[in-house]
């Protein structure tokens, strides 16, 4: 026992809870925040990138590929240090909304080629059927090919959900506050690396454990995964 | 025009070069212990014993379930701690191992699936043809595996590549790190400096990136969640 105190002191972790905690909160929260916003510009990037016209699918592609071949850390530098040049420094800038952006621009590709290869595994016989009825080309992809989907593809975006929050963590180097500083911050003040980072990893853990029983659920409400795209 | 920008290139570029070498070094040792360590618990993984696979399970869930970034910090700072000699890592094994572990579950996973995803009937025909388990497995299952593992292998390999940067807060000095100390010594080109860094990450992953996509076209094979 007098071991286990030496290396992990359960009184210490007491005392920063409330800092864990509001951690953990802001994690959720950012992360929350960007699953909207680049679910809402996947979709929009799904279509620029199924376009017909090379003016804009050409650099749709080209952002998908540079997002997906250069490291997160990178792009969270070139965001956090290149918006304040772009818009010359704005109070509204905080590390926070900084931080949100990179992650948004960083996820959008992914959730794009998600939702992409969602809507090309939506029969075509469904889109045929909604343009007899009279439906034009919106209000086909609003009511009959987007719903459909994103049932075939919730499972994916569950997973792409579980990367978004880990990399949430990066943003603790941008001095964005979320659960790793919140550890960092035990680090800081009293110099306890185990009480720190092994807390962090069970709060880490323990999201992860929530987020695999509700993808657990979703998947057989959805019948097993009746679609897993290849 | 672009003169000064030329020169600032020109002084910086051998440095983020040797930091580039650095990253490839870096990359191509986690990826072969990673496969190594992978490959064999995938392959433990498919018999389906019930105490080992367990085991296996609890690995991939914690390095899966946890960022890169809590790992590192983990092995770099925590184990020293313990008061175990040999688990004192320095900056460069405490990277190594948090790299290799990290690459070793998605290898597993891939590797697990790949088994699994052969048909039945392989081993079954070279069970009959009087090979004993082993010999099916090395000669008729691991081959084929082998082959529809391929895909999702090279994807692992562009995560694993990115998520080397991540060793620069540790101070290894990979590119990423090369590029932090270019820009002590041009505070004030940072967009620059980053975005010549980017374009050689890019320069490194786009052709493995190429590969993956293609070979998934080409061959299918198996799929894990991103995760």
């Amino acid at each position: 026992m007098d071991y286990l105190a030496s290396i992990y002191n359960f009184r210490v972790v007491g005392d920063y809870l409330p800092v864990f905690l509001h951690g953990i909160f802001a994690t959720i929260w950012i992360s929350l925040v960007c699953l909207v916003l680049s679910l809402v510009l996947g979709i929009f990037l799904a279509g620029l990138r199924t376009s017909s016209s090379a003016l804009l699918w050409r650099p749709a592609a080209a952002y998908i590929q540079f997002v997906r071949a250069t490291p997160l850390l990178v792009q969270i530098y070139l965001v956090y240090y290149g918006l304040p040049i772009v818009f010359g420094s704005v109070g509204v800038l905080t590390e926070a909304v900084s931080g949100i952006i990179a992650l948004t621009l960083h996820t959008t590709p992914y959730m794009g080629e998600i939702i992409r290869s969602g809507i090309e595994s939506v029969d075509k016989g469904q889109r045929e059927a909604a343009r007899a009825v009279g439906m034009n080309g919106v209000q086909t992809m609003w009511h009959v090919v987007l719903p459909q989907a994103f049932a075939n593809v919730v499972p994916t975006l569950l997973g792409q959900t579980a990367v978004l929050i880990k990399d949430t963590s990066l943003l603790s180097l941008i001095a964005v506050f979320e659960v790793m500083s919140s550890g960092l911050q035990l680090m800081s003040e009293r110099v306890m690396p185990n009480e720190a980072f092994i807390t962090t990893a069970i709060c880490y853990l323990l999201i992860y454990a929530v987020l695999l029983a509700v993808s657990n659920v979703v998947e057989r409400r959805l019948g097993g995964g009746i679609y897993r795209p290849a | 025009m672009f003169e000064e920008q030329r020169q600032i290139i020109a002084s910086i570029l051998p440095f983020l070069i040797q930091g580039l070498w650095e990253t490839i070094k870096v990359s191509i040792a986690a990826i072969f212990l990673g496969s190594i360590l992978g490959a064999v618990l995938g392959t433990l993984r498919s018999f389906r014993w019930p105490v080992i696979t367990g085991l296996i399970g609890s690995y991939l869930h914690v390095f899966r379930g946890s960022p890169f970034l809590i790992q590192l910090y983990v092995f770099y700072f925590v184990f020293p701690q313990l008061g175990i000699p040999l688990l004192a890592f320095d900056s460069w094994t405490a990277s190594m191992v948090a790299l290799t572990l990290y690459t070793g579950c998605y290898v597993t996973e891939i590797v697990n699936a790949a088994i699994l995803a052969v048909p039945s009937g392989q081993e079954e025909a070279a069970r009959s043809l009087g090979m004993t388990k082993l010999q099916a497995l090395r000669h008729v299952v691991l081959p084929q595996a082998f082959k529809l593992a391929i895909p999702a292998m090279s994807g692992v390999y562009v995560i694993i590549i990115k998520s080397t940067a991540i060793l620069s807060v540790v101070g290894i000095s990979e590119l990423t790190r090369q590029g932090e100390v270019s820009i002590l010594r041009f505070p004030a080109s940072i967009m620059l400096i980053y975005g010549v860094v980017a374009l050689l990450y890019f320069i490194y992953c786009y052709p493995v990136l190429r590969f993956t996509d293609w070979a998934e076209k080409r061959m299918g094979g198996v799929r894990i969640k991103s995760d």
